[in-house]
């Protein structure tokens, strides 16, 4: 290390212009792609032919159809995020404090309808509880007549709606719960407070975040999902807000992106509101200190065990796995309602939905799609995660509050965002770079809406990973290139996957985005199988869901598998010399 | 590796982390950077890795300017290596993989290969007693034993400056004591200079061939070991390292006058800073314990332990705790009213 000719030093990391200048594009290509959308939103709703106005409000507010579906919307919002909760957090004691036996497998369980497309489990409820379903011919087989449940109704919205995001309850809850010192009800006991009195003032007020914060995921769910009320809703006639600007925006009124604008808008502020009730609930609220994970059970239900183990699965087997079986089999049939019999099975259906034109193309779409945003996602999401996880600066907080708005905004309201803004992307110059309309604008609306996930899942990888491990490598000299490919990427890799893998399938899979900005080139998996749905082919749907379950399984077994060789490869490096 | 920092400074946003620090380091020292949690030793440690730059002042390794406000080389091109508090052991290596990977990326090494290399392998394994480890990952090991493998890693490249943050302060009682000989015995074998940074006074003490003592970023003293504990510079260093009991009072031409009292304490060595704000520092062991009657200065014995070859009382004395270490042939009881004095010896 000797200094140069011009006082510099030998090998010293420059704070360079060229930097700088690359933090500044990042970050202004960052505000436009992800923030700037909402306030085009929000500026169409006051936008008329004659510059701002009122006039889409009053239009969509003094409308008799706009009450009706706020009113629909609250009912559905409130009865079903009570669902999640109560379900959530039951799940969640009794996988946290339990003694329940085959947790691994009670949890998958739980966590299925929030692994599988919430459209395809309203499918599946169709098909096995519904006016034509399995029950009803079942019973009709020993003779009884009896009328399913009708689920293109309220109450059929409502409980698919409510199962679909307990899984979100449950996350939220169930690790809040392990984390709560046993010691604090212990002393609560020891201080004389009965069994009932511990819970209702030790455990209930420490684990209220998880399960407020849970709750009002799951309220922003409700809000936001579109494949329950299309599935169901559209058929039944009932529509909710999602479903409305839906409507509004492939009706290409004259006025309906306006209206759409408006409506989304609403949609906005309810989530705001309910954001704002989480926020006054959670205010006075202290966070617990600990963070170790107590995994063994505090409560040990003794005769109750087998009485409980027996209702879960019984429960789990009528709200996943009949419902799933029925619609995976009825995709064998030659037609509706038909009984189980060698002359009625076919693959007709599958045969269609792969050789089809359209259909196989919204499968090749959807793989693209998928693919492409995931693979951004990696490089991108990573980079986002290393930085926040290690800097932690304002800058990466903006960006990380950036890259969360577009999940977090109702799906609906994201792909009106994007279209005013690909529309049009440099406010007051009238150009139209031809974005909306093509396949490009599915791939910028997959990458803003599910970049979080990839940023969560690294983050979380690399949180696991301590700074002194990354330092440890500098000081033996490793370059940024050596320290990334011999220690950061082996530790991290297995998260990060987790994180990719998520993101593709939901990505995959995905309904709400490609509904409103799908074109005859760029029609997506989800999209296919609700055209089918809505013209009335359910068991082409069906199959094409079958499908997808498939698909899901496989990526998950493959990730598995990944993983497995990575974790042994690191153990068989370590044996090789033995 | 001689080391020499000027005037250095460094802020976090407002917070001034380290104010102007001067030290000079020499070939082969093993310096003890002591102080409580947050005096910003861990700072001023990182500052010589090269993990952050000074926003003022100058750092030299070797007389050449490694680290000042506009520019600092970066760790990997330093020759230096460092033990981490949390170990910082890779998951995904082995033991001997730890080694082979200082001794193939290590700026400052020639690079070895073949049968050089396993040698200097299991010479460095050698050296902290792990041969029987080298395929063992570090999940499977004990925490000495993972604390053998981050000295091992750090000393096999033969870096000239070694940099320990805290290395102890993860292990057991038993353990520490242990591992103060194996650091000792490194510092013997590979001559290199040692920077240690440590929040236990026993550790600096016992180790250190100076010791810088730390507080509120600034450097409260520098000295030999036997100088910080007997002449403390500060009131700081004389209660955090010596434990001492500060006693009110005026400082008079014949020696100290303790509050409320007519007696003259004398002592001839004293720094200034005692002098200016009118205390005396006594250790536990520098007071004894009269039956009250004489004295002029009393207390009341408020608690009393037994510690093996001593007892340690504590004494309320107008409201001030004095902690008093006495041999078991002198006997109080709680309760009991004594007088205070210092200690011939």
């Amino acid at each position: 290390m000797r200094k140069n000719k011009d006082g510099r030093l030998h090998g010293a990391v420059y704070p360079s212009f060229f930097k700088n200048a690359l933090k500044v594009i990042s970050l202004i290509l960052i505000f436009f792609i992800f923030v700037l959308p909402i306030f085009r939103l929000i500026l169409m709703s006051f936008t008329g032919d004659d510059g701002i106005t009122l006039a889409f409000y009053s239009e969509v507010l003094f409308s008799e159809r706009t009450w009706n579906v706020l009113v629909n919307t609250t009912i559905i919002v409130i009865l079903s995020t009570l669902i999640s909760s109560v379900l959530g957090v039951t799940f969640s004691w009794l996988i946290a404090y339990t003694d329940i036996r085959w947790k691994n497998l009670f949890q998958l369980l739980i966590l299925l309808p929030f692994i599988i497309p919430s459209y395809i489990i309203s499918l599946a409820w169709v098909d096995f509880f519904g006016g034509q379903g399995t029950i009803v011919n079942m019973f009709e087989q020993i003779g009884m007549e009896i009328s399913g449940w009708n689920l293109y109704s309220m109450s059929g919205i409502i409980v698919v709606m409510g199962i679909s995001h307990a899984p979100l309850v449950y996350l939220f809850t169930v690790n809040v719960l392990r984390r709560i010192p046993r010691e604090m009800e212990l002393a609560a006991r020891a201080s004389g407070a009965g069994r009932l009195a511990s819970f209702r003032k030790i455990l209930l007020p420490m684990a209220l975040p998880g399960i407020a914060s849970g709750t009002f995921i799951a309220f922003l769910g409700s809000l936001d999902n579109f494949g329950i009320p299309a599935f169901l809703g559209i058929p039944g006639n009932i529509t909710v807000l999602s479903t409305y600007i839906y409507q509004q925006v492939i009706g290409f009124g004259t006025s309906s992106f306006n209206n759409a604008a408006v409506l989304s808008v609403i949609l906005g502020v309810m989530a705001v509101v309910g954001l704002l009730i989480q926020w006054l609930f959670l205010r006075k609220s202290k966070r617990i200190q600990t963070t170790k994970l107590d995994m063994e059970p505090r409560y040990h239900l003794g005769k109750k065990k087998l009485p409980v183990e027996i209702l879960l699965i019984v429960f789990f087997l009528f709200i996943s796995i009949f419902p799933l079986l029925s619609m995976i089999a009825s995709s064998f049939l030659n037609a509706v309602g038909l009984s189980y019999s060698p002359e009625n099975l076919t693959l007709d259906n599958f045969e269609f939905v792969l050789t089809s034109s359209s259909s196989y193309a919204a499968i090749m779409n959807s793989i693209k799609f998928a693919g492409v945003t995931a693979l951004l996602g990696i490089l991108f999401g990573t980079i986002i995660a290393y930085i926040r996880v290690r800097k932690g600066t304002r800058t990466i907080r903006f960006v990380e509050t950036a890259v969360t708005i577009p999940y977090a905004l109702p799906g609906t309201v994201l792909a009106l965002a994007m279209i005013f803004t690909w529309i049009n992307p440099i406010p007051g110059v009238d150009w139209n770079p031809g974005i909306y309309g093509s396949a490009m604008i599915m791939y910028i609306a997959y990458f803003t809406r599910f970049l979080l996930l990839q940023v969560r899942g690294s983050i979380t990888a690399f949180q696991q990973v301590d700074i002194e491990i990354e330092e440890a490598a500098q000081v033996n000299g490793a370059r940024p290139v050596a320290k990334w490919r011999k220690i950061l990427m082996p530790l991290i890799l297995p998260g990060v996957l987790s994180g990719t893998v998520l993101v593709f399938l939901t990505a995959l899979t995905e309904l709400t985005v490609s509904a409103l900005l799908y074109s005859s080139t760029s029609q997506t998996i989800g999209v296919s199988i609700l055209s089918f749905q809505q013209s009335g082919y359910s068991l082409l749907a069906n199959a094409f869901s079958t499908l997808i379950i498939v698909a899901i399984i496989g990526v998950y077994f493959l990730l598995f598998v990944i993983q497995y060789i990575i974790r042994k490869k690191v153990a068989s490096d370590a044996h090789k010399n033995k | 590796m001689p080391t020499k920092i000027n005037d250095l400074n460094k802020f976090f946003g407002d917070f001034q982390a380290l104010k102007d620090i001067n030290l000079t380091t020499e070939e082969g020292e093993f310096i003890a950077i002591l102080g409580p949690s947050g005096c910003g030793k861990t700072t001023l440690l990182r500052l010589l890795a090269g993990f952050t730059s000074p926003t003022d002042g100058e750092i030299y390794m070797d007389d050449v300017l490694v680290g000042n406000n506009k520019n600092s080389v970066p760790p990997e091109k330093r020759n230096l290596n460092m033990v981490f508090q949390s170990f910082a052991l890779w998951p995904h290596m082995n033991v001997g993989d730890h080694i082979k990977f200082a001794l193939q990326h290590h700026r400052h090494m020639k690079r070895l290969s073949g049968a050089a290399l396993d040698e200097r392998i299991d010479e460095v394994l050698s050296i902290v007693g792990l041969e029987a480890f080298k395929n063992r990952l570090p999940g499977d090991l004990s925490g000495g034993q993972k604390q053998r493998v981050s000295l091992a890693r750090a000393i096999a490249p033969k870096p000239k400056l070694l940099l320990m943050d805290e290395p102890l302060s993860n292990l057991d009682a038993e353990l520490r004591i242990e591992m103060r000989r194996e650091i000792q015995n490194i510092h013997n074998i590979t001559e290199a200079s040692i920077i240690y940074v440590t929040h236990d006074q026993g550790e600096a003490l016992a180790m250190a061939d100076r010791i810088i003592v730390m507080n509120e970023g600034r450097i409260e003293q520098i000295g030999r070991p036997e100088e910080i504990y007997s002449n403390p510079a500060t009131p700081f260093v004389a209660t955090f390292v010596g434990k001492a009991n500060l006693f009110k009072g005026e400082w008079k031409d014949d020696g100290f006058q303790p509050e409320n009292t007519d007696l003259i304490w004398h002592n001839s060595n004293i720094s200034e800073d005692f002098m200016k704000a009118g205390i005396y520092p006594l250790r536990p062991e520098q007071i004894s314990l009269a039956k009250s009657e004489g004295g002029m200065l009393k207390g009341t014995v408020m608690t009393k332990q037994f510690q093996g070859k001593e007892y340690h009382y504590s004494v309320d004395v107008n409201g001030q705790t004095v902690i008093v270490h006495l041999p078991l042939r002198e006997n109080y009881e709680i309760g009991e009213i004594v007088s205070i004095e210092p200690n011939p010896n």
